[in-house]
């Protein structure tokens, strides 16, 4: 096995460090982005680049913006709160 | 005795769907939407590389994380076959790399779900529809 080879598949047989802060909430996006874009590929007639990339970037901005705001309304309910 | 056109509708819908959860996107690719199929195997691969990557193959273990291997399995049954590795070899992982592997990976799942069931739909439509004679 070359040391390439070795190293790839070490790369998926130990976890990567995830700090519990506010910045952990990032890893929200290229899912999100994912989420998008085979969503729209499941939905449109034709699939043409241009139209493709303005959809999927319409919809990722939507679930970006609709969680933010979801964020926010529990933010401050938890600031009411406590 | 030749397979009616019933039948035949029943294996083509049967095949789609199978081939669709074999590998990410074939099935529609067998339908000819070439740039759909690249588009959802590069997606789905990608996302579940990456929760692999996050959280290490431990994120994948059908004894203790059963629910997120119900989504996890509808990648491809070759997970299967990665959460019987994983349990045998005691890979564990805890905290928040478990957390988010198991969202991207358990996503991935849920989206190739919905491709297959919408491969098997447009297989569906295909059969049905009128041929505009």
């Amino acid at each position: 096995m070359s040391v390439i080879t070795a190293f790839a598949i070490a790369t998926f047989t130990m976890p990567e460090r995830i700090g519990v802060d506010a910045s952990g909430m990032l890893w929200l996006l290229p899912l999100a982005a994912s989420i998008a874009v085979v969503y729209k590929a499941t939905k449109l007639q034709k699939i043409k680049a241009a139209n493709f990339i303005k959809e999927s970037t319409v919809l990722f901005c939507s679930i970006v913006v609709f969680m933010t705001i979801t964020a926010l309304v529990l933010l401050a309910l938890s600031w009411l709160v406590t | 005795m030749p397979p009616r056109p019933k039948d035949k509708q029943v294996v083509l819908l049967l095949t789609v769907g199978l081939l669709a959860w074999l590998i990410p996107g074939a099935g529609h690719f067998i339908l000819k939407e070439k740039r759909r199929a690249i588009i959802i195997f590069v997606t789905i691969v990608l996302t579940f590389a990456i929760g692999l990557y996050v959280g290490s193959i431990g994120v994948i273990n059908p004894v203790t994380a059963k629910l997120a291997y119900s989504a996890q399995i509808m990648n491809s049954p070759m997970v299967a076959a990665l959460g019987r590795f994983t349990v045998k070899a005691r890979y564990s992982v805890f905290g928040k790399p478990n957390e988010v592997g198991q969202i991207y990976t358990g996503i991935a799942g849920l989206l190739n779900l919905l491709c297959i069931v919408n491969a098997v739909y447009l297989a569906h439509l295909r059969k049905t529809e009128p041929s505009g004679e």
